[in-house]
C-alpha cells in the first residue's frame, strides 16, 4: 500500500517535559486513521509539527512523499487541517473566510465555497460573521475551511469538539462519505473512544508522548469487546496505568 | 509567486476590511481639513498669513510623518502580526501550503501598501485643500518636489514598521508591543536632541529626510550615506522579524 503519511523518529519536547518522543508511524492512502489518546497525550503536538505549526527536535514527516520541514508548500498542497479549536478572521463573514483561504489553490471556485458551506451545513450562514458564532458553528466552518481545497489527506484534531449530536453525526457521515467517495486519507485525533471506534479503520494509540501500538479497528475489535477495553489493556500492557 | 499574490492580496482585503484602517484614513482626512481651517482662521482672524498653497502639503506632511504616521503605521503593523497571534487567528493562513518567508513578506508589503495609500491620501487632500483654501498664492512650481518628498517619506516609515514588526515577533501581547513601540520612539526622538551630531544614525530623525530633497543644492553625497543606513537597518530588521516569525509555535 501506498504511504501517504510517513513519521519518522519524530520527537518534540516542551520545556515542562511533556511533549512527544520517537514517533514512527506510517499512514496508508485510503485510511481513517485514529489517533487514540487521554488529554495530553501528545496528540495535538503530533498534528501540530505534522502541519508546521511547530518545528519538531528530532525526525521527519513525509506527506506525499515531501518533508514537511525542507519542502513545506508541496507537502501540504495536498492537504486540509483543522487543529484544535477552529478560528477564522471574526471582521469577515463566513464566506470572505473561506473566499480568502480559496486564493491558495487555483481549482477552487465559488461555486465550491458555497459547496463545502452547505456539506457542513454553515450555507445559511454564508454571510455572517463567525464573532457571532458558537464553538459548534465555529467548528463546522473549519471543517468546511479544511476540506475546501478537495484535499486528498485530512488532519482532523478533536472535530467534534463543541459539537451537539446531530453536528457529531453529520461530521461524522461527511467524514465517511469523503473516505469512500472521494479516496481521502484521514488522520483524526480523539479521546472520546466511541468516536473513534464509529469512525476509523486503523488506531494507534499515544500515551505520554509515545506511540504504544497501532492495528486496525477490525482485529481490535475481533479480540477486545470495545476499543476502550483495547486502550486500557494497552495502556496497562506499557505499565502506565 | 502565485501563493505570495495570493497572501498579499488576503492581506491587503483584510485591512481594507478592517473599521481601524478605515478610521485611520478618515482622521488622516479629518488633520488636514483642521489643519487648513486653523490656517484660514488665523489669516481671517489675526491677518497671519499661515502657509500658502504649495507650502500646506509640506506642513501637512511635515506634522503626519512624525505623528499620526508612525502611529497609523504602528497600530496597523500590531493588528498584522500580534493581532492574528492571539486567538491563533494565524493557524488558518499557516497551515495553507505557503510558505513562512511568503506570509511574512505579504504582511510586510501590505503595511507598505497601507503607508502607500495613506500618503498618497494626505498629498492629494492637502494639495486640494491648500488650493482651494488659498487661491490667491496658486502655485504648481514645487508640486513636483513635493510629491518625491512624500515619495521618499516611505523608506524611513517601513524602517520604522520592520521594527515594530520586530517587537511584535518578540512580545507576546499588541498592547506591550504598541507602548514598547512608542517608548523606544520617543526615546529615540530624545537622543537625537541630546546627540545631535547622530542624529542622522536615528530612524526618528530620518524621518525627516524629506527635507534633503527640498535642498537646491542637491546634497547627493549625504542623501546617498542616509539611504545606505535605512537600507541596512531595514535590511537587519527584516531579517530579524522572519527569524523570529520563522522559529514561532502556533
Amino acid at each position: 500500500m501506498e504511504k501517504a503519511i510517513e513519521i519518522t523518529n519524530l520527537s518534540k519536547l516542551y520545556e515542562n517535559g511533556r511533549g512527544i518522543e520517537d514517533i514512527n508511524l506510517d499512514i496508508y492512502k485510503g485510511d481513517i486513521f485514529g489517533f487514540l489518546g487521554p488529554n495530553g497525550a501528545g496528540k495535538t503536538t503530533a498534528m501540530k509539527v505534522m502541519t508546521g505549526l511547530i518545528r519538531p527536535d528530532r525526525g521527519d514527516i513525509r506527506i506525499m512523499g515531501h518533508s514537511i520541514t525542507e519542502d513545506y508548500e508541496k507537502a501540504m498542497a495536498e492537504v486540509g487541517c483543522l487543529i484544535e479549536i477552529a478560528q477564522s478572521y471574526p471582521f469577515l463573514t463566513a464566506f470572505e473566510n473561506l473566499k480568502q483561504l480559496s486564493r491558495y489553490y487555483p481549482n477552487v471556485d465559488q461555486k465550491r465555497i458555497d459547496e463545502v458551506l452547505e456539506l457542513t451545513g454553515m450555507l445559511k450562514y454564508k454571510q455572517e460573521k463567525p464573532k457571532k458564532f458558537s464553538l459548534g458553528m465555529k467548528q463546522r466552518l473549519g471543517l468546511a475551511a479544511a476540506i475546501l481545497s478537495r484535499p486528498k489527506i485530512l488532519i482532523l484534531d478533536e472535530p467534534l469538539n463543541g459539537l451537539d449530536v446531530e453536528g457529531m453525526i453529520d461530521i461524522r457521515n461527511l467524514i465517511k462519505h469523503l473516505a469512500e467517495n472521494e479516496g481521502t486519507t484521514f488522520l483524526i485525533s480523539s479521546h472520546l473512544i466511541h468516536d473513534v471506534e464509529l469512525t476509523c479503520t486503523r488506531i494507534g494509540v499515544i500515551y505520554n508522548g509515545k506511540m504504544l501500538n497501532v492495528d486496525s479497528t477490525q482485529n481490535i475489535l475481533n479480540s477486545y469487546a470495545s476499543l476502550e477495553n483495547y486502550f486500557v489493556s494497552e495502556v496497562e500492557r506499557n505499565g502506565h496505568v | 509567486m502565485d501563493m505570495f499574490k495570493a497572501a498579499l492580496f488576503n492581506e491587503i482585503e483584510k485591512l481594507y476590511k478592517k473599521k481601524k484602517v478605515m478610521a485611520a484614513v478618515w482622521i488622516s482626512l479629518a488633520i488636514i481639513v483642521i489643519g487648513q481651517l486653523i490656517i484660514v482662521g488665523m489669516r481671517s482672524g489675526f491677518g497671519l498669513r499661515g502657509v500658502g498653497s504649495a507650502e500646506f502639503p509640506m506642513l501637512v506632511l511635515s506634522v503626519a510623518v512624525n505623528t499620526i504616521l508612525p502611529l497609523f503605521t504602528a497600530l496597523v503593523a500590531i493588528d498584522c502580526f500580534s493581532g492574528e497571534f492571539s486567538h491563533d487567528i494565524m493557524r488558518m493562513t499557516l497551515t495553507r501550503p505557503v510558505s513562512r518567508l511568503k506570509i511574512f513578506t505579504a504582511k510586510v508589503v501590505a503595511v507598505a501598501a497601507f503607508i502607500v495609500a495613506n500618503l498618497l491620501i494626505l498629498l492629494i487632500i492637502s494639495t486640494l485643500a491648500g488650493l482651494l483654501f488659498n487661491v490667491n498664492s496658486a502655485d504648481f512650481s514645487t508640486l513636483g518636489k513635493t510629491i518625491v518628498s512624500y515619495i521618499v517619506s516611505l523608506i524611513p516609515l517601513m524602517v520604522l514598521t520592520l521594527g515594530i514588526v520586530l517587537l511584535a515577533n518578540i512580545f507576546k501581547s499588541g498592547i506591550s508591543v504598541f507602548f514598547v513601540s512608542i517608548l523606544v520612539f520617543l526615546a529615540l526622538k530624545a537622543l537625537g536632541l541630546f546627540f545631535s551630531q547622530y542624529s542622522s544614525l536615528l530612524v526618528t530623525s530620518q524621518l525627516d529626510w524629506y527635507n534633503l530633497w527640498m535642498a537646491n543644492s542637491f546634497p547627493l553625497a549625504k542623501i546617498g550615506r542616509e539611504l545606505m543606513i535605512m537600507l541596512g537597518y531595514a535590511i537587519m530588521l527584516f531579517t530579524g522579524g522572519y527569524y523570529l516569525f520563522d522559529k514561532k509555535e502556533f
